[in-house]
Formats: C-alpha cells, sequence, structure tokens
C-alpha cells in the first residue's frame, strides 16, 4: 500500500510499481495454487462424497447419478444396516479389544524401553535390535502358527487371545517409538527420585511415566488406528457373532448378501464413522504420530 | 537413574514373553511346520523340502510373487512421487494447509473393508460412479470391466491403495519439510533457484530423512498386500491380483493346508529380508553420498 503514496524520490518511482507488479502477481498465483489444492482434494474425497449421497438413496436399484443429492434422504437402509451389525455391540467389542490392547501395550513396551534406555549395556542393544527387527515381520507369517498356539492355550475366540495378540505384534513399534522418546528425557530427575528413597516401580509411576504422556498418546493412537481398522486377526481368531469387532461386522455382514448400493453404503458409512470422529478430534496427534521420527 | 541388572530383566520381562509366545515363537515353528505335512493343527510328520520344491513349480505362487513385486514396483514409485509433489504444494500454501492434509488423510483413516467394498462399488460396470463420470465425458469406448479383465484388476486395485495413502505419505514429506530451517531455504530463494532446479538440487537433499521412511513403509506394506484383492476379487480374474499374502491366506485358512500356508509365509518372510537388506544399502548409501 506504500507503495500507492506519492513517491518521494526518481529512485522509487522506477522500482516500486515494478515491485507491486511482481508482488501481486505471487499473490495471485499464490492464490490460484491454493484453489487448485483445495479442488485436487475435493476430487481426493469424491468417492467418500459418492459413499455418503448414495448411502442416503432409497431403491433396489443404483440411482442413475451417483453424485446428486436425494430429495428427501431416506433413512431405513441404515436402520437396516445398524441392525444387521449389531452395530453398538460391535463398537462395544472394538472399544473394549483396542483400550485393552493400547493399556497392555503401553505399560509393557514403556518399562521395557525404560530399562534398555537407563541400563545399557550389551544384552539390552541385542533385547532392543530383536524387538526392532520384529517390525519387519508381515503378520502373514506368523499368522498361521499363532492361530496353533492360540489354540493350545484356549485363547481362540476370546477377547483375551486377541488382545495379546495385538499387543504382541505392536509390541516393536511401541519398544522402538518409547526408547526414542526417553533417550531425549535427562536421567536426572529419576536419580533425585532415587535419592529421595523411592523405589523403582514408585520412580517409573510418579516420574517417568507422566514424562511420557505425550508419545503415549500418540502411541495410544497409533494403536486405535491399527486395531479399529484390522480384519485379518479378527477373521482368524474371533469365530463367535457375540465377539464380532466392526470390521468384522461390515465384512459378515456385506459377505453373505447380495446387496444393492443403496443397502451396501450404510453399513460402510457406520463402519468408518467412529475413526472419522476419533481422527477429526485428535487430528493434531494422529499427524504427530505419522510424522513421528521426521524432526519436529 | 541406573537401572540394575536384575531389575532392567524384571523390567523388560513382561514385553519380551509377550512378544516371544505370540511373534517370535509362532516365527520359528512356522519354519519348523513348513517341512511337515501338518494338514489344519494336526500332523506333522517330518517331509523335508517337499513343500519348497512344489512351490516353487506351483504356476499359482508364481503368479502371485511376480504380481506382489509389480504391484510393489509401481505403488512404491506412484505413491512417493506424487506424495512429493502434494507435500511440496501443501508446503508452500499455508492458508489451506491443514485442511487439505486433513482431507487427503480421511482415506486412510478407513478400514480395508469400507475401502474394498466402496471401491467395489466405484468400480462398478452397473451403474458405477467412475464409469458414469467416463461416459459423461465421452470416453465410453474405454470403458473395461475394471475389476473383470486381467489387464487393469491388478492396477485397478494399485490406484487404491495410492488413493488410501497419498495423504499419509504426503504428511511425512510435509513434516520434513517444516522441520528444515527456514534460512535454508530462504538461502536457497536469494540465490535465485527455483522451480524443478530447487526441487533437484535442495530441497531433494534436505527431504532424505522423510524419503528413506517413506520408501521403507510402503515397500513394506506393498510386499504384504492382502485385503483388498481378499475382499474384492479373490484373486480373479485369472490369478491377475492374486498376491502372496493371499495365497498364504486362502492355503492356511481356507483350505487348512498349515504346512504348504507356512512354507508360503517363510518363502514372505525371506523376499522382505532381502528385499529391506538391499534397501537400506541403498537408501544408507544415499545419505552418505547427500551428507
Amino acid at each position: 500500500m506504500t507503495t500507492l503514496t506519492a513517491p518521494a524520490t526518481q529512485q522509487q518511482t522506477s522500482t516500486a510499481p515494478r515491485r507491486t507488479v511482481r508482488r501481486t502477481r505471487r499473490r495471485l498465483g499464490n492464490g490460484v495454487a491454493s484453489v487448485l489444492l483445495v479442488l485436487f482434494a475435493a476430487l481426493v474425497l469424491t468417492p467418500i462424497y459418492v459413499l455418503v449421497v448414495v448411502s442416503l438413496h432409497h431403491g433396489q436399484s443404483a440411482p442413475d447419478n451417483p453424485f446428486a443429492f436425494p430429495t428427501a434422504p431416506d433413512w431405513q437402509n441404515y436402520r437396516t444396516a445398524f441392525v444387521n451389525m449389531h452395530y453398538l455391540r460391535s463398537v462395544g467389542n472394538t472399544l473394549l479389544i483396542t483400550l485393552a490392547t493400547a493399556a497392555l501395550t503401553v505399560l509393557t513396551a514403556s518399562l521395557a524401553a525404560w530399562a534398555i534406555v537407563r541400563h545399557t549395556r550389551r544384552w539390552t542393544r541385542t533385547v532392543y535390535q530383536v524387538f526392532v527387527s520384529g517390525l519387519t515381520i508381515p503378520i502373514f507369517v506368523v499368522l498361521t502358527p499363532l492361530y496353533e498356539v492360540m489354540q493350545k492355550l484356549h485363547l481362540l475366540d476370546s477377547y483375551g487371545g486377541i488382545v495379546l495378540a495385538y499387543a504382541a505384534t505392536t509390541t516393536p513399534f511401541a519398544v522402538f517409538f518409547f526408547a526414542g522418546f526417553l533417550r531425549t528425557v535427562p536421567a536426572e530427575l529419576e536419580e533425585a527420585a532415587a535419592v529421595d528413597g523411592a523405589g523403582l516401580l514408585r520412580t517409573f509411576a510418579q516420574i517417568v511415566f507422566p514424562l511420557l504422556k505425550p508419545a503415549t498418546a500418540t502411541l495410544a493412537i497409533f494403536v486405535v488406528m491399527q486395531v479399529w481398522n484390522d480384519l485379518i486377526l479378527p477373521l482368524v481368531l474371533l469365530s463367535s457373532d457375540s465377539k464380532q469387532t466392526v470390521t468384522l461386522a461390515v465384512y459378515a455382514t456385506i459377505g453373505t448378501h447380495t446387496l444393492s448400493p443403496e443397502q451396501l453404503l450404510p453399513t460402510l458409512v457406520l463402519g468408518v464413522l467412529p475413526l472419522f470422529a476419533v481422527f477429526l478430534s485428535l487430528q493434531r496427534y494422529v499427524v504427530a504420530g505419522i510424522a513421528v521420527g521426521v524432526g519436529k | 537413574m541406573q537401572i540394575r541388572g536384575r531389575s532392567a530383566m524384571a523390567l523388560i520381562a513382561p514385553a519380551a514373553l509377550l512378544f516371544t509366545a505370540f511373534v517370535l515363537y509362532p516365527l520359528v515353528r512356522g519354519i519348523q511346520l513348513s517341512f511337515t505335512d501338518a494338514i489344519g493343527p494336526n500332523g506333522g510328520a517330518f517331509v523335508g523340502l517337499t513343500h519348497y520344491v512344489h512351490a516353487v513349480s506351483d504356476p499359482t505362487v508364481r503368479r502371485a510373487l511376480t504380481n506382489t513385486l509389480a504391484y510393489t514396483v509401481v505403488v512404491v514409485v506412484v505413491q512417493n512421487a506424487l506424495a512429493l509433489l502434494v507435500a511440496f504444494w501443501l508446503f508452500r500454501q499455508e492458508r489451506v494447509r491443514d485442511v487439505v492434509r486433513a482431507g487427503l488423510l480421511l482415506p486412510a483413516m478407513m478400514a480395508f473393508v469400507a475401502v474394498g467394498y466402496l471401491w467395489s462399488y466405484v468400480y462398478s460396470p452397473l451403474g458405477g460412479p467412475l464409469n458414469v463420470v467416463m461416459d459423461a465425458l465421452g470416453l465410453h469406448r474405454f470403458e473395461p470391466v475394471w475389476l473383470g479383465d486381467p489387464h487393469t484388476a491388478l492396477w485397478a486395485i494399485a490406484a487404491i491403495y495410492v488413493w488410501m495413502f497419498l495423504g499419509y505419505t504426503a504428511t511425512i514429506y510435509l513434516a520434513n519439510y517444516m522441520a528444515i530451517s527456514p534460512s535454508l531455504l530462504e538461502a536457497a530463494n536469494l540465490d535465485g533457484a527455483s522451480g524443478w532446479r530447487r526441487f533437484r538440487h535442495i530441497d531433494w537433499h534436505l527431504l532424505a530423512p522423510s524419503f528413506t521412511i517413506n520408501i521403507t513403509l510402503s515397500v513394506i506394506g506393498s510386499l504384504r498386500v492382502f485385503d483388498l484383492p481378499f475382499i474384492m476379487t479373490q484373486g480373479a480374474p485369472e490369478d491377475s491380483t492374486q498376491t502372496l499374502s493371499l495365497v498364504i491366506y486362502n492355503n492356511s485358512f481356507a483350505n487348512y493346508q498349515f504346512a504348504y500356508g507356512t512354507t508360503l509365509a517363510v518363502g514372505l518372510l525371506v523376499l522382505t529380508v532381502v528385499v529391506g537388506v538391499i534397501q537400506a544399502t541403498l537408501l544408507r548409501r544415499r545419505e552418505a553420498d547427500l551428507a
């Protein structure tokens, strides 16, 4: 704006307008780029838009135009899907399994990581490497024998069995993550507590665990995303309908019926809704969790 | 705080027990099973390398292997190239950055089951939205039965994976961009570097940490691809969407051929380790070159 008020010297009159033009052009370019970026995101989200729109249609056949909102949204298909999926029960099961897995993983992995970081010997380094090598083992490599182990322990088709399996498969990442975090925390606080006569577990509970809070939050969200979206372990380890998770309920509901899109899509919407809610309300932690390991 | 040896053992024990019982033991047991004739959880007489010999000449396994490898190469390259572009774009558009990133991440928050069924509808030859759009654009002649044509099925599925994880990968690149000290990028601007040249000579080097993470994640994820082929095609048409994980699952849990299933699982493990070592060596050499 200053360039518009009368220029005082010869020099300014010659350069200022040119600079303004350049700046305006850049700002305009930025505006266009922003709009294009938003349009690109809209394009990526189109399938989800279609999912919602078509799920609100009523009828036995696909709508001619899957992009148009229905004149009057129809909730009957939602009601049917809700009942067929035993929705509240499935959500409750998933919630139970998720929370138990998160609690078990956080507790065991943070204790182990603490010992690995504060007791640096060759054997703890080896233990750490064994845990971390677990990061690359595809679940399919252990799936069949895991089924056998669960059968021998009478843990097939039980909440306990699937929680142990999830906690075990998440342990490598959790140990890796907590150890990385603890290395950035100085040991002085813990030493002061030890000098005050606090025992090992009290030091952990009162000093270390509270320090880990940001890491714990991120890890818990990681577990939620993992467990909430997984199909393979419930498919193999859980067999009774009453223990179905949400993903399994979606699979079972759709897999056994021939459904029209209007009947199919409400099931999917109900299936993804809880995690969408978690993501949108805790976005900051999710983004932080995804970007773990890439600076701050 | 210095933790004494015995205390350290006690602290590590619960995690170690969990990991040993449900990951390490099954891993070892799986290798052992692959040398037996176990069907379901029963049986298990030693049969030597029979299953391995069989696996090498099994046409379905061969097809699954080539599919998995081709799929991995394409998904890793396309996903990372697109994500780099998007991250570069997001980094410069501060005003819309958070909103757009949230939108692009949304597909990654959906369960594979939901994504699989949703896209089966999108690709449907009977009034599926994709063909509706192509009709509207006058491209009717180029409409294959996306999931029913052996030439397109695998790539139709690959496109969905890219769609799902584009935002995820871009978020990691973007975090790297935002961790770069602004003075470095400013210096680049003052030097008059811009566009492709700036990216090639400056950004590309500074993005090495996120490049390593993203390549590793997408390779690991692609080699074990399972859910979408399982839900959408079951390996059809003509085995064109057969993948190693799918073959393992079907042998073990559809046919109860536990021994053969674990044999293929050992194969997948070897493949993962070999690719992992090659990749780690290359990426480390690259980071060292750039440093």
